[in-house]
């Protein structure tokens, strides 16, 4: 068992090893074998370890591999913690990630860096690792800190232009931030509790400080804005649309199985702090229905397909807040789990898409393709039905134990969870209706290489049924209500009915047919302001429109108060306050040189001169004094 | 013997001693102001037979014929660099021969 436990992240990090080393002598297939492969065997580990794990009863195994650090009475150690949670996580990290790399042989086929984009890739899935494995803050952060970095070098992994170097500066810049608070987390749980391992952090934690007492306050909240910043919520958001600058299968990837879960992961490993700390819960579950709402709005004005996706991918981890926020914590790490199978499948479609016709990311310029390439829409409508969460698909039950509990907890969260799931499907089926139907603008080619398709059907069955592979988390996870209430079955009626009508409303306003478009043109302009909204044709003349566009207006708001001051301080100080004192004094050294060699003019008078004068002066001095 | 009031002799050393120093300072060839520096060393020297003289101790003579060989040694080597100096720069102008800055 420990032989595995170990192989798990160390084989990723060996393909990463060999890939980086040895890149220059390895072909395309040898390195593509070294990258897939090694997740692909660390993937039938993690499997073999949750059976056997999962077949037994389910207690917690700790390894304790190797002192890491100890200086003054602090140690770390390098262990590993493995609980449902982490299995979980494990799972859905190789098992995602081992199809997104597959997929990534046949997208990247031919690309001048090739081993590197692999040698990324394997270091992204074994940071991760360490990540969910570890047994204490200082190791989690060290992953923490490995999957940021991957996510800068993928995200400018075509470095040749300087948009996506920007992105990816963007993106490591903005989640350092976060950062910061963890580390400062991190700092304050030492400083109060002297520890930083998990479990006795928690235990000491609840022990020592009661609910609601200012300690764990603090604590949760600097863990929560290191959570926020991986994971692209409100207020740290804004890095990740840029962050669709990398190639497909790594918005795939870091909006699936790693990176953006991490911060979901973090809050779950914790929770018995922020159980501790109400206040600090609640901000969790108001960021998240924020931020759900926030981007689902913005999701409907996209163009790019890949953007939709990235704005929908913060709503639904938006969802998976608020179900921290309301203490609802597996069904978070449930959505998390279905969120991974159905977002990767988008995104790896939608990858497909876009290598059919020519790397094109506009959807107003695709239309028609469900004609020309059948099997590659169908499985994109399958992730999408799991999106907006249709009846029976996977999303579908995990969506619905996040609303339940919300719904329990404050009717405002769930009513936000509710307009969410609307506008969920709203923008999905305008992305599908404008990208697969209507006017045909593009000629594709569907990419019918198995290396490509088998990972997007095995995706698609997931998406479908992934909802049974639901792990049992109630080992890590306290439920959060004694009794939770069935809820009424007019609120299960309104949670099944929603996407439908959201479906509904995209089909009127954007499905292009003469017979609606003249009752547009009759009933429209009677509805005054509403009626220019729901004016598909026009509404992008409207403000709003491009203020939601633009995110609301986020970055603008950020380059105003933070990056132009900044700038223009730099501008200011162009001339480095500090390096005045180290010019100063070569001003002052060049000044005496001057001085000196002026008395050193060769003038054997003038020499004999000063040298009578001096004498004079010192005996002068010597009996005057 | 009539003896010499000591400040009578130390009047001789400063003025002698004066007119070398001068000496060393407005003269511009190099030979006269070796010259004068042998002046300011023989009014050293005769500052030290005065004194000698006044207290009726020797030492002061014993000085002075140190201060004859060192003027005798520094004369010799003087002029050899002297000559040396001539022939070089066909000169023995200091302001002239000023090159040492460079």
């Amino acid at each position: 068992m420990l032989a595995m436990i170990i192989l798990i992240p160390l084989l990723p990090l060996l393909g990463f090893m060999i890939l980086v080393l040895a890149r220059k002598y390895l072909t395309d297939r040898i390195s593509a074998f070294v990258g897939v492969g090694s997740i692909g065997l660390s993937a039938i580990l993690v499997a073999v370890v949750a059976y056997t794990y999962f077949s037994q009863d389910p207690e917690p195994l700790r390894f304790q591999l190797w002192t890491w650090m100890s200086v003054r009475g602090f140690s770390a150690e390098f262990g590993f913690y493995i609980d449902a949670l982490a299995v979980t996580m494990m799972l859905i990290i190789t098992g995602i990630g081992f199809l997104i790399h597959l997929y990534s042989v046949g997208y990247m086929a031919g690309d001048p860096g090739f081993p590197r984009f692999f040698a990324y890739m394997n270091l992204f899935i074994a940071a991760m690792l360490i990540l969910v494995m570890a047994d204490n803050l200082v190791l989690l952060f060290l992953g923490w800190e490995g999957v940021g970095l991957c996510s800068y070098l993928l995200i400018g992994f075509w470095y040749d232009n300087p948009e996506n170097g920007y992105a990816a500066r963007k993106a490591f810049v903005v989640t350092r931030i976060g950062d910061t608070a963890m580390m400062l987390g991190l700092f304050f749980l030492y400083r109060e509790l002297g520890h930083l391992d998990i479990q006795a952090m928690l235990e000491s934690a609840v022990e020592l400080w009661p609910v609601g007492t200012d300690p764990a306050f603090w604590a949760a909240l600097l863990l929560f804005g290191g959570a926020v910043g991986k994971s692209a919520q409100l207020p740290l958001q804004t890095w990740l649309p840029d962050a669709m600058a990398g190639p497909t299968p790594i918005s795939a990837l870091i909006h699936a199985a790693t990176m953006v879960t991490a911060g979901v992961y973090l809050i779950a490993r914790t929770h018995e702090l922020f159980i501790l700390a109400p206040d600090v819960q609640q901000m969790v579950a108001i960021l998240g229905a924020l931020t759900l709402l926030m981007s689902a709005f913005t999701a409907l004005t996209q163009s790019d397909i890949k953007r939709v996706l990235a704005y929908s991918t913060m709503s639904q981890i938006g969802y998976m807040f608020l179900a921290l926020g309301v203490g609802a914590w597996s069904a978070a790490i449930f959505h998390l789990m279905t969120h991974a199978f159905f977002k990767a499948l988008l995104f790896l479609t939608a990858g497909a898409v876009i290598l059919a016709v020519h790397h094109e990311q506009n959807i107003f310029k695709m239309g028609g393709l469900w004609r020309r390439m059948p099997l590659t829409f169908t499985i994109f409508l399958i992730g999408s039905c799991a999106l907006v969460a249709l009846p029976f698909t996977s999303g579908y039950y995990s969506k619905h134990e996040i609303l339940a509990a919300a719904y329990q907890v404050h009717w405002c969260f769930w009513l936000a969870g509710v307009i969410g799931a609307l506008l969920t499907a709203v923008y999905t089926s305008r992305l599908i209706i404008i990208a697969f139907f209507g006017r045909q603008n593009t000629e594709p080619h569907e990419c019918k290489e198995p290396v490509i398709m088998v990972p997007l059907i095995i995706l698609a069955v997931l998406a479908l049924f992934g909802a049974l592979l639901q792990t049992p988390l109630e080992s890590v996870f306290v439920p959060a209500f004694a009794e939770p209430e069935q809820p009424s079955s007019v609120v299960a009626f309104i949670e099944t009915v929603v996407p439908f009508i959201g479906i509904a409303i995209a089909y009127l306003c954007f499905y292009e047919n003469p017979y609606y478009a003249k009752i547009k043109e009759r009933f429209l302009p009677r509805l005054g302001y509403v009626g220019k909204l729901l004016d598909t044709e026009r509404v992008a003349e409207l403000k709003i429109y491009s203020f939601l566009a633009s995110g609301w207006g986020m970055d603008r708001l950020y380059d105003i108060l933070f990056v132009n001051p900044f700038k223009m301080l730099a501008a200011k100080n162009k001339n480095d306050v500090v390096d005045d004192v180290y010019t100063g004094v070569t001003i002052l050294s060049r000044g005496l040189y001057s001085i000196f060699s002026w008395t050193q003019n060769g003038q054997l008078r003038r020499y004999a001169w000063v040298l009578g004068l001096g004498a004079v002066v010192v005996i002068g001095v010597g009996i005057l004094a | 013997m009539s003896t010499l009031p000591m400040e009578h002799g130390l009047f001789l050393v400063a003025i002698l001693f004066s007119i070398g120093l001068i000496g060393v300072l407005v003269r511009r060839n190099l030979l006269f102001m070796l010259m004068s520096v042998e002046i300011m060393l023989n009014a050293v020297g005769l500052a030290f037979i005065v004194v000698g003289s006044r207290w009726g101790q020797a030492d002061g003579q014993v000085m002075f014929l140190l201060i004859l060989t060192l003027a005798a040694a520094e004369v010799g080597v003087g002029l050899g660099l002297l000559l040396q100096i001539n022939r070089r720069h066909r000169s023995l102008d200091v302001d002239v021969l000023n090159q040492m800055q460079e």
